[in-house]
C-alpha cells in the first residue's frame, strides 16, 4: 500500500509517498501503524499526547474519511486504496 | 485551454504538425528576433496597439510584450495554446530533439517527424490555463445561456500585504492532492447549479509558486439573476477553501512558512 503525504507532512518525512508492507485483506490501521514504524518522525505531528490522531489532522482513503464512512482502523484495505493524510487545507 | 510550450531544435516544425493534429481551435505564440520579423516591420510608431483587420483575418502589434498576457488573450476562445521557443515561461514544457529547457517537462520528442498522437493525448492531460475571462466565455457557451440574466465572478489573488506595516508576501506556493482536489470541485460545481436559476458553475484553482499581484482561483457563475449568481459565487469559493485538498506555503521577505499553521 501506498500513503500520500501532503504539505509540512511531506516535508517532515522527506517524501511525498510511503510504500508500506500492507496488502489488500489487511486493515487501515495496520497500514497507518506501518507508515509511522517507517517514519517515526511523523509521531509529533499526527498523534496527540493519546496517541489518537490529532483534531486537525485529516486521513482519506480514496475520496473519504474511514472514522466516518467506514470502521476506523478495522476497516479493511482493498486493492488500488489511496491512502492520505493532511494537515488543514488552506487553498484559494 | 490546454497550453504547453515547445522548446529545442525542431520546435517550429513540431508545432505546425500539431496545429493540424490538435482538435478545436489553436493559438500558436512565437519569439521573433529583436532584429526584424513582420511585427516589428509594421508598427506604427505613434500607437501602443495596432489591429490591422482585412476581409478575413486580424493583426495586432502592440508594446509590452509578454508571453503570459499573449496567452491570456487566447484563453477565452481557443481550445489549446502553443508557446514556441520559451524557455523557463513556467508552463508545461515540450523538450524537442535532446533539448533540456527548465521547467516541468511534460513530454520529450526525438525529432520534428516524430508521431505526434501521444503528444496530443498528453497535452489534453495538463492542468487547463484558466483565467476569468476564459471561464466567463466557457459558461456564455452553455446550452441554457440564453435564460441567464446574470454573471457572477470571484477572482482570488496574491496579496502582498494586508496591513502598510506587513512584510511584502514575494510569492505562495500551492499544493494540490490533484484527483481528489478534481473530484470535489466537480462535486461543488454540480451540487451549486442544481440551485433554482443557476445555470452553470465553474471552478479553477492554480497551483505551483504565484507571484503577488496574480491570480489563484476564480469562481464563475451563470444565473438566471443577480440573486442566485452572487450568494452561489460566495458560497462557491467558502466550500472551495473549506472542502478541497490544496495547501498553501507563503514566503514573504521574513519568512517561509504554511498558511495553515498560522491559523
Amino acid at each position: 500500500m501506498e500513503w500520500r503525504l501532503f504539505a509540512n507532512l511531506a516535508e517532515t518525512a522527506g517524501t511525498k509517498r510511503v510504500e508500506v508492507a500492507a496488502e489488500p485483506g489487511d486493515t487501515f490501521g495496520e497500514a497507518f501503524d506501518r507508515l509511522l514504524e517507517t517514519h517515526p518522525e511523523l509521531r509529533e505531528e499526527i498523534l496527540d499526547e493519546d496517541g489518537d490522531i490529532r483534531d486537525h489532522i485529516r486521513v482519506l482513503r480514496n475520496d473519504s474519511n474511514p472514522f466516518v464512512v467506514d470502521d476506523g482502523y478495522d476497516t479493511v484495505l482493498e486493492a488500488d486504496d489511496d491512502l492520505a493524510l493532511f494537515p488543514p487545507v488552506s487553498g484559494g | 485551454m490546454q497550453t504547453v510550450a515547445i522548446c529545442g531544435p525542431g520546435a517550429d516544425a513540431l508545432t505546425a504538425r500539431l496545429v493540424a493534429a490538435l482538435p478545436g481551435r489553436v493559438g500558436v505564440v512565437r519569439q521573433v528576433a529583436e532584429d526584424g520579423g513582420p511585427a516589428s516591420a509594421s508598427r506604427p510608431a505613434s500607437a501602443d496597439t495596432t489591429y490591422r483587420l482585412d476581409a478575413d483575418r486580424w493583426h495586432a502589434t502592440g508594446d509590452d510584450p509578454s508571453l503570459r498576457d499573449a496567452i491570456e488573450r487566447l484563453a477565452p476562445d481557443h481550445d489549446h495554446a502553443l508557446a514556441v521557443e520559451f524557455t523557463g515561461a513556467d508552463l508545461p514544457t515540450v523538450a524537442v530533439g535532446g533539448a533540456d529547457p527548465p521547467g516541468t517537462v511534460v513530454a520529450e520528442v526525438a525529432d520534428a517527424d516524430a508521431p505526434v498522437d501521444d503528444l496530443v493525448a498528453t497535452i489534453e492531460d495538463v492542468e487547463p490555463f484558466e483565467t476569468v475571462e476564459s471561464l466567463v466565455a466557457e459558461v456564455k457557451r452553455a446550452p441554457d445561456a440564453h435564460r441567464s440574466g446574470a454573471i457572477a465572478t470571484f477572482t482570488g489573488r496574491v496579496r502582498a500585504q494586508d496591513d502598510p506595516d506587513d512584510d511584502r508576501t514575494q510569492y505562495l506556493e500551492f499544493e494540490k492532492y490533484e484527483a481528489v482536489a478534481a473530484d470535489r470541485m466537480r462535486t461543488i460545481e454540480t451540487e451549486l447549479a442544481e440551485r433554482e436559476g443557476v445555470f452553470e458553475v465553474r471552478l479553477h484553482h492554480r497551483t505551483g509558486v504565484i507571484p503577488d499581484g496574480e491570480d489563484i482561483v476564480f469562481v464563475v457563475v451563470l444565473a438566471g439573476h443577480r440573486e442566485e449568481a452572487f450568494r452561489t459565487v460566495e458560497d462557491g469559493i467558502n466550500r472551495l477553501k473549506d472542502e478541497v485538498p490544496i495547501f498553501k506555503k507563503e514566503v514573504t521577505e521574513a519568512e517561509t512558512f504554511w498558511v495553515h499553521e498560522r491559523e
